[in-house]
């Protein structure tokens, strides 16, 4: 995968980002998908719990890294096959994230309409910025997904 | 004198269905870690999508523990379970 900048709306993502990092400082210390193991796995359990959690903290982090001075100063972040795949994880995870925590009030057949339509239809307003970064985080995931395979993201349209 | 062969038991690992991942991630997710082609790997995530999960690998209870981990360090739900076909 070549290097691939993508100009971003500053003033769209920016305040975004503040509720982003919190809600990646959770997934710190959560898995965004449950382990589901046996009971006779507990052990396994245990040690891939922290390495999926180290897994989990490197992937926001390199997310992260997207937003420096140039992302300020410019708009513009940039993939490569280095970080394609992490930033990738990470917005899986976050998503995750958003839907069992500021979302999950919301039934699944009505956030898919809202997010069909994009609109953020009567929510309130912390739910409509939590809404907001769950669509962006899909946003960064098609664009990263285009890269990697052209034909993929047509599909899910 | 006799010789017994026993078989190592069969695990399967089964990919569960999440209703908020992208169909176009997880096909992705699938190929890269099973080297499915697009056919059967969109097989595979429109069955997890229909019935809630879908049987992915089944093989020696190491390599299976090796795909859940990886499915899950993709946030992909995934468990193992013994394959009582083997």
């Amino acid at each position: 995968m070549k290097r691939v900048e993508v100009r971003l709306s500053i003033t769209a993502v920016a305040p975004l980002l503040d509720l982003i990092k919190s809600v990646a400082d959770e997934l710190r210390v959560h898995l965004a998908v449950p382990l589901v193991l046996s009971d006779a796995d507990t052990e396994l359990a245990a040690v891939w719990r922290e390495d999926l959690l180290a897994s989990q903290r490197d992937d926001c982090d390199r997310l992260f890294s997207l937003f420096d001075q140039e992302f300020f100063m410019e708009g513009v972040v940039a993939f490569d096959r280095d970080n394609a795949e992490p930033v990738l994880r990470a917005c899986a995870a976050l998503r995750l994230r958003f839907r069992e925590t500021h979302l999950a009030k919301i039934p699944d057949d009505t956030l898919e309409a809202l997010e069909a339509s994009s609109s953020l239809g009567d929510l309130d307003e912390i739910v409509q910025k939590a809404f907001a970064c769950f669509l962006f985080l899909d946003e960064l995931q098609k664009i990263i997904l285009k890269y990697l395979d052209p034909m993929a993201v047509e599909e899910d349209e | 004198m006799s010789v017994r062969t026993e078989r190592k038991a069969a695990w399967r690992v089964v990919f569960l269905n999440d209703a908020v991942t992208r169909m176009s991630y997880a096909v992705m997710v699938l190929r890269k870690l099973f080297g499915f082609d697009e056919a059967t790997a969109t097989k595979h995530m429109l069955e997890a999508h229909e019935q809630g999960r879908s049987v992915v690998w089944v093989g020696m209870r190491e390599n299976a523990e090796a795909h859940v981990f990886s499915l899950q360090q993709w946030h992909l739900s995934a468990t193992l379970e013994p394959d009582e076909e083997s």
